[in-house]
């Protein structure tokens, strides 16, 4: 066994090196500290870290950056439970069902749930990367061209639009309003001022950061203020009861569905997680029996989304080490960890520097075993945020939420974007729209113009095109039927809509 | 003007005779600066703060870095980088020119400013409304393929085959329209008579893995962005947009090999402080960053990304000289291209 | 068919207007692209038209539907006017809109008035220092009248002076202001917590992470942000 052999290695290197063992438990307490802190989210952690890791070895600062990938998607769990903030977009489809249990008192089978659903789907998932990544990067570089992507993200949104809307109509709408958000700035193709009203900081583009943290985070204070101000507020119940083993035993197969939902979405460069996330929630929704209890607090809600986004982190990895495609906000930046040591990431790394890809492979092998230890310990001292006085905690989460957004790209225009993010969540939020939505919609719309553009400059401006590629064809024929059934569904079906953001 | 950007681009192509491909302990150009010069009255008493208009991975972050550190190496006082990216470095010019004039916020940029001043006058230009403290980056672009490419293997049969292609040939490149990159595509066009349909990525990994994965028939780039792919022997270079070859490169055919007649554009990078600051402490930075360019640690740097092919130093004056006459060349290419010049 | 209601016609409305002004302003940006036919104005304008279609699509199914349960954005509006008495009027709508506004007042203001009186340079730092003044009073008076308009204002007036006035001074007042919304009044505690909020903050990012906070461009503020950096580094 090659591969074995290879991790055994690599595990001898990461734990046989005294600095590197601090990083890693650095970056896997730093990854959930972050990601579970409401307001900032591994991405800022990230972003901050990302300047200094030019004073690390090669190795260590791509380990550091796996390892806060792993251990910041489970963290971004634990707000988007507690507190209805997703730390990424990964995390979104978890509070739908995890924030209305913490409101019901049941916030720690809730936690308890993303810890081991985290730990087993990102586990399994960094076992068939370390088997996989270098038969599938050969495939994938050539069979995922511009036109592929799109149809992907065709397939995405048309998947989003039919979850966490009241109606197929607001779902719709809401994803348009994302994608036209996704419009302001530089257009991909010539680089024409678009929708700029004459602020230069427009030009930059409406980043989604500040605005998960505006629509998440600062709406959610905004609503909680309300209800202190109206002396409507209740303290959310705090428990620690974990989930019973029999009770996650009985989603085994949601897990099983997430994990290859998950995988299959994170290989995929651009969209990865997030995309995991939704559809590993959508695909439950799907196949269950008492759909209409969805949203509503349903645990299998959270296992299958928690699943999902963990089990697309292995995946991730595929195509960044083996083509040097980043999947994501988080995946992009460790390119720039590549770059700041004169590496690139791409087929080259296997060759050249295949001790660093082992040492990085086994660092997040473990940091997913340690989200089961570390993750049980940290929920119970989390959990206790929510005993902090809410006009002490407000402040702070606001003040976080600040700095989270500014660390990003240093534009103060992300920060104003980010409280009118808040001001308009705060509207939205009973209006039956999906916020979630609008923010899938600002990611992928970015995404889907330039390979739409892209692709219509390969295919000769010929739609026809499509034709001749039968895995961009075959998902935009995916698309099209999901979209057709919600049609339908809108049409002949009477009775609300089983996911509904709260 | 036209004389003087002759002049210029005859500087410019001096510059390669004298490349030091690979030779460290070369003459280098700020040698004879003094190894040590006093700040006026304490300057700087804190941080300075480098605005750089790009992320921290790409080239700007990159040299931002190796030349803060050289200069911190060199004077002891720290630099925080302060990455402003959108906008094609729009963003980061908007919010630089907005900071006080004090002498303790620096900008790093690169040859988008000088083209868009030249497409659009209300935005700084480079030259006036700052002081250019080193340019310490001047590079060229190449035109790659596939080494394991069948189809064509030369520059000659790379034209004759998209030639045959009636215009479905492809060639990944930068999406800005009036960038650098696309106006020396069209350059090419121009002068080949060729008909290639441009692939717009505005992100140097895809545009790279477009061409590695056979999504683009060619690759419009410069050398110590693909670098990675040119020693693993994955790509090869076809043409080099220069007049004369350097020695690196010196079996790709040139401009002039090439029958190709049109003065190149090159990409540089380089770090200004704003025109109103005091003048005592502009000297002091100029002598640090110039000092700076000689450190080894950045002569390492610009080995490694191919930056000493041809000269890549210039100092105040040269670099002013380097942005009017590339602001000018710009000026009169857009106004034949009919783009809108304000 | 039902019959439209007025709620649901208004947000069809309010849809429409928006795909038409946005649609009006793509001519901003309409021109030709060399290399891709379709232009910069293609993308955006495919979607307002898939708006545009939603939003009437909307409009028919709930008349369709109108003897549902109330499911428009008005209606769900009304529900919460029923459950708490602050959203009820028209009024509360226009204070709130008023001081979402102010902030909008102090990103343009001051350039309007600097640019027309031709103030020098010099001058510029304190034209935003009085603008903020008054705009600060202004939010006072309209604050007072409504509690979650204020709540609601105040982050977004922060965000709009931070470029100015940066991060270091501006952090300890928002921080008191926002304790004083969510109804603390205990000057004990709040003198407590608010240095414990800022320093923890400051330390953490500042000092341990060295993250370039914004220090903001007018004086005295830049000088204390500096200040206030040059300690901790």
């Amino acid at each position: 066994m090659d591969t074995f052999a290879n991790f055994l290695g690599g595990t001898a290197a990461l734990f046989g090196d005294p600095v590197g063992v601090l990083i890693f438990f650095g970056g896997v307490v730093g990854g959930m500290l972050f990601g579970a802190i409401p307001g900032v989210s591994m991405l800022t952690l990230a972003a901050i870290l990302l300047p200094f890791t030019a004073h690390l070895k090669p190795e260590h600062g791509i380990m550091l950056f796996s390892v806060i990938y792993c251990t910041g998607v489970y963290g971004g769990a634990i707000t988007a439970i507690l507190f209805n903030i997703p730390g990424a977009p990964e995390n979104a489809p978890t509070a739908f069902d995890g924030y209305p249990m913490t409101q019901k008192g049941k916030a720690g089978k809730a936690v308890g749930a993303a810890v081991m659903c985290s730990a087993i789907g990102g586990t399994i998932s960094c076992i068939v990367m370390m088997i996989a990544t270098a038969p599938i990067a050969d495939w994938a570089i050539s069979a995922f061209g511009p036109p592929e992507i799109f149809a992907l993200v065709f397939f995405g949104l048309a998947v989003a639009a039919s979850v966490g809307a009241k109606t197929f109509w607001k779902g719709w709408l809401s994803i348009m309003a994302g994608l036209m958000i996704a419009v302001v700035g530089l257009d991909p193709v010539g680089g024409m001022e678009r929708y700029d009203f004459n602020m230069p900081y427009l030009l930059a583009g409406i980043h989604f950061i500040p605005t998960i943290l505006g629509f998440f985070a600062v709406s959610e204070i905004f609503v909680q203020a309300e209800k202190k101000a109206t002396g409507s507020y209740k303290a959310p119940k705090i428990s620690v009861d974990f989930p019973t083993f029999r009770e996650l035993w009985a989603h085994k197969i949601a897990v099983v569905r997430s994990i290859i939902i998950g995988f299959f979405c994170g290989i995929l460069p651009g969209i990865g997680a997030t995309l995991a996330a939704f559809m590993g929630y959508n695909e439950a929704v799907r196949w269950s029996k008492d759909k209409l209890e969805f949203g509503k607090g349903k645990l299998e809600g959270v296992i299958s989304s928690e699943t999902a986004n963990n089990a697309a982190t292995g995946a991730a990895m595929i195509p960044l080490l083996a083509l040097g495609l980043p999947g994501g906000a988080l995946t992009a930046m460790m390119v720039g960890v590549f770059q700041m040591h004169d590496m690139e990431p791409g087929p080259l790394v296997f060759i050249n520097s295949p001790d660093l890809v082992w040492v990085v492979f086994a660092a997040m092998f473990f940091a997913n075993l340690s989200i089961l230890f570390v993750g049980f310990l940290e929920t119970k001292t989390i959990i206790n945020l929510l005993r902090i006085p809410f006009q002490f905690l407000a402040p702070m989460i606001l003040l976080l939420a600040t700095v989270g957004a500014y660390a990003v790209r240093g534009l103060v225009i992300d920060v104003v974007v980010m409280f009118i993010a808040g001001v308009a969540g705060y509207f939205l939020r009973r209006s039956g729209y999906s916020v979630a939505g609008i923010v899938l919609g600002l990611i992928l719309g970015k995404i889907g113009e330039q390979t739409f553009a892209q692709a219509m400059q390969m295919l000769h401006f010929e739609f026809s095109g499509f034709l001749q590629r039968p895995i961009a064809l075959g998902l935009l024929i995916a698309g099209f039927l999901t979209i057709g059934g919600s049609i339908y569904g809108a049409f002949f079906r009477k009775g609300p809509k089983a996911a509904t953001m709260s | 003007m036209t004389l003087r950007k002759y002049l210029i681009s005859a500087a410019v192509a001096a510059g390669f005779t004298l490349a030091t491909t690979g030779s460290a302990i070369a003459a280098c150009a700020t040698d004879d600066l003094p190894a040590e010069m006093a700040g006026p009255d304490g300057f700087p008493a804190r941080a300075l703060t480098m605005v750089v208009p790009y992320g921290p991975a790409g080239g700007s972050g990159q040299v931002a870095q190796a030349m803060a550190q050289a200069v911190s190496d060199l004077t002891g006082v720290s630099i925080n980088r302060d990455h402003k990216p959108g906008g094609s470095g729009t963003v980061g010019m908007t919010a630089y020119m907005a900071t006080p004039a004090d002498g303790y916020t620096v900008l790093e940029h690169i040859d988008d400013a000088a083209s868009a001043h030249a497409l659009d006058s209300a935005r700084p230009n480079p030259a006036e409304a700052l002081i250019p403290l080193v340019t310490s980056q001047i590079t060229f672009s190449q035109i790659y393929i596939r080494t394991n490419e069948d189809r064509f293997t030369d520059w000659a049969s790379f034209v004759d085959w998209v030639k045959a292609q009636d215009g479905k040939a492809t060639i990944a490149n930068v999406s800005k329209e009036g960038s650098m990159e696309r106006v020396t595509m069209k350059f090419i066009t121009d002068a080949t008579g060729m008909q290639i349909q441009q692939i717009s990525f505005d992100k140097g990994a895809p545009r790279y893995g477009a061409l590695a994965g056979g999504q683009v028939d060619a690759l419009f780039e410069q050398p110590g962005d693909v670098r990675k792919f040119l020693d693993a022997d994955k790509f090869k270079p076809i043409l080099t947009i220069l007049k004369e070859a350097p020695e690196a490169f010196a079996d790709v055919p040139s401009l002039t090999d090439a029958g190709l007649d049109f003065e190149p554009l090159f990409r540089f990078r380089g770090f200004y402080v704003k025109a109103d600051a005091p003048e005592e402490r502009v000297k002091w930075l100029q002598w640090a960053f110039q000092k700076a360019y000689c450190q080894p640690s950045y002569q390492k740097y610009n080995e490694s990304k191919f930056m000493t092919l041809i000269e890549s130093f210039r100092d105040t004056d040269g670099s002013k000289e380097l942005i009017t006459s590339t602001i000018a060349q710009y000026r009169d290419v857009y106004k034949e291209m009919g783009l809108e010049v304000r | 068919m039902g019959k439209f209601k007025t709620g649901d016609l208004v947000e069809a409305g309010l849809w429409l207007s928006l795909v038409a002004f946005l649609f009006a302003y793509s001519f901003e940006f309409d021109r030709n692209i060399e290399i891709y036919r379709y232009g910069a104005t293609a993308w955006p304008r495919a979607i307002l038209l898939l708006i545009a279609v939603a939003a009437i699509g909307q409009l028919l199914n709930q008349a369709r539907h109108s003897d549902d349960s109330a499911t428009g954005m008005f209606a769900a509006a009304a529900d919460d006017a029923s459950e708490n008495t602050q959203h009820s009027s028209l009024g509360w709508y226009l204070c709130t809109f008023v001081l979402l506004a102010i902030p909008f007042v102090y990103m343009n203001l001051p350039g309007w008035i600097v640019s027309t009186n031709n103030i020098p340079e010099e001058g510029v730092a304190r034209v935003k220092i009085i603008t903020a003044a008054v705009l600060f009073v202004i939010y006072l008076i309209f604050a007072w009248r409504n509690h979650v308009g204020a709540i609601l204002a105040l982050p977004v007036f922060f965000a709009a002076c931070l470029e100015d006035m940066g991060f270091y001074a501006l952090a300890p007042f928002f921080i008191i202001g926002i304790m004083i919304l969510m109804g603390e009044r205990r000057i004990s505690r709040m003198a407590m917590i608010m240095p414990l909020i800022y320093g923890l903050l400051l330390l953490c990012f500042v000092k341990l992470l060295y993250v370039g906070l914004p220090t903001g461009y007018v004086r005295p503020f830049y000088d204390f942000g500096n200040w206030v950096v040059a300690l901790l580094q």
